[in-house]
């Protein structure tokens, strides 16, 4: 059976309508796509190592400038970011999906609002959110000065 | 395979990866093999020199010839393929749903994944093996 898919990817870019829950399903689907891409890019990157130091210290030099100077540590910083909360929200994902540490399910009853996952689902978002930037400032700061917090 | 396993074998890598990925931040960080653990060396001149940092080539080379994190490195590469590709899969499939468009998009990101993990493990092999110069 074919299910048609009307909306398509547009939608990721429509959450108004929806919660918080939508918001982080765009969020975690753009930053996986990004993080994919990166991955592709880091394979190419390193590869490179074979090819001896005058091409690694090249393009580890080039990749700096390719739009203006410190182009590095900047990509560096928004792939961190973007790892920390893909990570962070799929940690959330698979307590949430599997339904672990959530109680019994009950019968649905006007308003039918979704109660069983609500508090632990909201719990998760702010304390996985703190995480998040606790997690990217270390990498940032890092990133930026060589010092480890 | 059904969906529910490779659903599964998606939470189980994304686990991994995380463990793997903080221990990858810090084989080029706090474990680096070198004096100066900095990423990007500016100085005053501003001018990115890597000689002082952990990008420099035989920094690098150092952690790629270790047996143990060229191990580490290896099943990042795994686990992260499956991850990503199987993810670019769901995302397509429900992009283009449809039997035939499925199996294309399932059979494309098999050949993509497979490339991507051939490149990456020819580069850690060779590398434990005295690649590089």
């Amino acid at each position: 059976m074919t299910i048609e898919n009307k909306k398509g990817w547009i939608s990721w870019f429509n959450p108004f309508k929806y919660g918080t829950d939508r918001w982080m399903y765009s969020l975690h689907r753009l930053t996986g796509i990004a993080l994919g891409l990166y991955l592709i890019a880091h394979v190419w990157e390193t590869s490179n190592i074979l090819n001896g130091p005058i091409t690694w210290n090249k393009i580890m030099v080039d990749l700096d400038y390719p739009f203006g100077q410190h182009f590095g540590p900047l990509i560096l910083s928004l792939i961190l970011i973007a790892a920390a909360y893909h990570a962070l929200n799929g940690i959330r994902l698979t307590i949430v999906e599997n339904g672990l540490m959530l109680p019994r399910p009950y019968r649905p009853e006007y308003p039918y609002k979704a109660k069983s996952t609500r508090g632990l689902n909201d719990v998760l978002k702010i304390v996985l959110g703190i995480l998040m930037i606790i997690t990217a400032a270390i990498g940032i700061i890092y990133i930026y000065t060589g010092v480890i917090v | 395979m059904k969906e529910s396993q490779i659903m599964l074998i998606q939470y189980l890598t994304g686990v991994l990866i995380l463990v793997l990925g903080a221990l990858h931040f810090l084989a080029i960080s706090a474990l680096a093999p070198t004096k100066d653990k900095v990423l990007y060396h500016y100085g005053t001149t501003g001018v990115h020199n890597l000689t002082n940092g952990t990008l420099y080539y035989y920094n690098v080379k150092k952690i790629y010839t270790s047996l143990a994190w060229g191990s580490v490195f290896e099943l990042l590469l795994t686990f992260l393929v499956f991850h990503i590709f199987n993810g670019f899969r769901i995302i397509l499939s429900e992009q283009f749903p449809g039997g035939r468009s499925e199996k294309i998009i399932t059979y494309a990101m098999l050949i993509a994944a497979l490339v991507v993990f051939v490149w990456g493990t020819r580069t850690i092999v060779l590398m434990l093996y005295g690649g590089g110069v």
